[in-house]
């Protein structure tokens, strides 16, 4: 069944980091399914990436109740903290940071997602906290 | 609340015992809306699709919360899965499905887990989405789990008629799922109850069970604001209006007002941000979200946002505020599926009730500019 795309599609995600074209081409021999498709669809989605990824992808939400308890600042922290903006990668390739839209913890403003974890009520000093705790 | 109650499988029971058009006539009966934000009879659309000769038929839970602001299917999924998943089977059993779908969000996929062990043997698969605001939209969600690029389809054919591969199909919202068990089991079940998402500048911000009917201010009360809120928004779709005593929670009292009761989503914004910005902001999530299909929102959102950045940045006109209300119109009328129509309600709410602000931050720019 072809609907298997979008999922075969996030675990290639899941394992590689981003979907090469190699991974396009691989995915194109085994099940048949066009390459325009298959790029279509990898490049439709905020959560697919299609150009290599760090090690930790930090998604942070910058939609209205967020933006209303000051996500912008928090967003201006982490940029500077890791000297990168949306969607770019750090020289370390430790980290890609992408604004995005509201992932539902709009009741624990402002939030976001470290590699699908949420992290919520965010405040610098959090951020400081959980950045450093990872290798 | 009534949406943590259990039915532990009983209404599944229930429901086989009727037989399907009993289930169905019960559902209908009993007046359950969807409440995804369409508000369209459950019983009925269900109906639509038992009545069509094909074979091979379709169930999807609609798990796509994308409405920023709203986060009422997370609790419930989190909360009271079981239910989601016995109003699954009732509503596969009523339509006649042998296969059903829940489209998760690729924001909630930490709840996949448990919802499979509760899936059980059932044919029930999971899909995970992966960003796309638009795959909230009923045919966008089919495009995307067949495999293709998440954006809508021309209606008709509804997808009662010709859904998930062609197939008959019913799409319901998880609130309206969970609430499915209940009406069939619980004869003092209340179809008014909905759940509120609550955030924004309140200091308790979270799920509220209300009956439709209460008053906007007691639910803001709740929320324990810190500052004199001036400004509700319904999501980002459903338009922007001030903060009174009067209005209540009911689609036509909020219709009144030009703005959508959707899918139960307050946003609260205090006197200490402008309406601008807020406006500014929301810009740019239909800009980011659209999904390109067709011109008017494709460019339209991205001119909205440029006009906005314009004015509330550099050196807008108050012509200005003219080009934005034309063009907000133009997308409304002429976009092709409900993402572009609703995309400029939060706009055109805002420059209704709260034009002033506007002109007020080009006047300012135009000081700032002459002091310089
Ligand atoms: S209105 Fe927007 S989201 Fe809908 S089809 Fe057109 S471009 Fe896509
Ligand atoms: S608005 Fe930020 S999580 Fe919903």
């Amino acid at each position: 069944m072809p609907d298997l795309l979008l999922t075969e599609l996030r675990k290639i995600q899941k394992k590689d980091g981003y979907i090469s074209e190699q991974a396009i081409k691989k995915l194109n021999k085994k099940t048949g399914i066009p390459l325009s498709n298959i790029y279509g669809t990898a490049t439709f989605y905020a959560m697919l990436h299609t150009t290599p990824q760090g090690k930790y992808i930090i998604e942070i939400c910058n939609s209205p109740s967020c933006f209303l308890n000051n996500s912008l600042n928090i967003i201006k922290y982490i940029e500077n903290k890791l000297k990168i903006k949306s969607g770019q990668t750090s020289k370390d390739k430790k980290f890609s940071l992408h604004i995005g839209s509201c992932i539902g913890c709009c009741d624990k403003a402002p939030a976001m997602l470290l590699n699908k974890k949420q992290y919520t009520n965010l405040t610098k000093e959090k951020i400081d906290f959980i950045l450093k705790k990872l290798k | 609340m009534q949406i943590k109650k259990q039915t532990k499988g009983k209404a599944l029971a229930k429901a086989k015992k009727l037989g399907q058009k009993a289930t169905i006539n019960l559902i209908k009966e009993k007046v359950l809306l969807g409440r995804g934000g369409a508000g369209f009879p459950t019983g009925t659309k269900w109906e639509m699709v038992y009545n069509e000769p094909e074979k091979e038929k379709y169930l999807i839970c609609n798990a796509d919360e994308g409405e920023p602001g709203t986060f009422k299917d997370k609790f419930i999924l989190e909360k009271n899965p079981e239910l989601v998943i016995e109003g699954i089977k009732i509503a596969m059993f009523a339509i006649g499905a042998k296969k059903a779908f829940i489209y998760l969000r690729g924001e909630y996929e930490y709840l996949e887990n448990r919802l499979k062990k509760l899936i059980k043997k059932a044919n029930i698969e999971i899909v995970v989405g992966a960003g796309a605001y638009i795959c909230g939209d009923e045919t966008a969600i089919l495009e995307s789990i067949e495999g293709k690029r998440g954006q809508a389809r021309l209606k008709p054919p509804f997808p009662t008629v010709k859904g998930l591969y062609g197939k008959p199909t019913a799409i319901n919202n998880v609130e309206t799922l969970a609430n499915v068990p209940l009406a069939i089991y619980y004869k003092d079940w209340n179809p008014n109850l909905r759940l509120y998402s609550l955030s924004g500048n309140v200091t308790k911000p979270g799920i509220y069970e209300l009956p439709l009917g209460t008053k906007l201010c007691d639910l803001i009360k709740l929320g324990k604001p810190k500052n004199k809120i001036k400004a509700i928004y319904f999501g980002c779709f459903g338009g922007c209006m001030p903060h009174c005593e009067k209005t209540k929670l009911t689609p036509d009292d909020i219709c009144g007002k030009d703005c959508i009761h959707g899918a139960g989503t307050i946003i609260a914004v205090d006197e200490k941000h402008s309406i601008v910005d807020v406006a500014t902001n929301i810009a740019k999530f239909y800009e980011f979200e659209s999904c390109g299909k067709c011109t008017p929102c494709r460019e339209g959102t991205m001119r909205i946002l440029a006009l906005l950045e314009n004015i509330s940045l550099k050196n807008a006109d108050m012509k200005d505020l003219n080009t934005l209300q034309e063009l907000a119109e133009v997308i409304k009328e002429t976009s092709f599926c409900g993402l572009g129509q609703t995309s400029t309600n939060h706009l055109l709410t805002a420059l209704k009730y709260f034009r002033k602000e506007f002109e007020e931050r080009i006047k300012e720019q135009k000081d700032r500019r002459r002091i310089r």
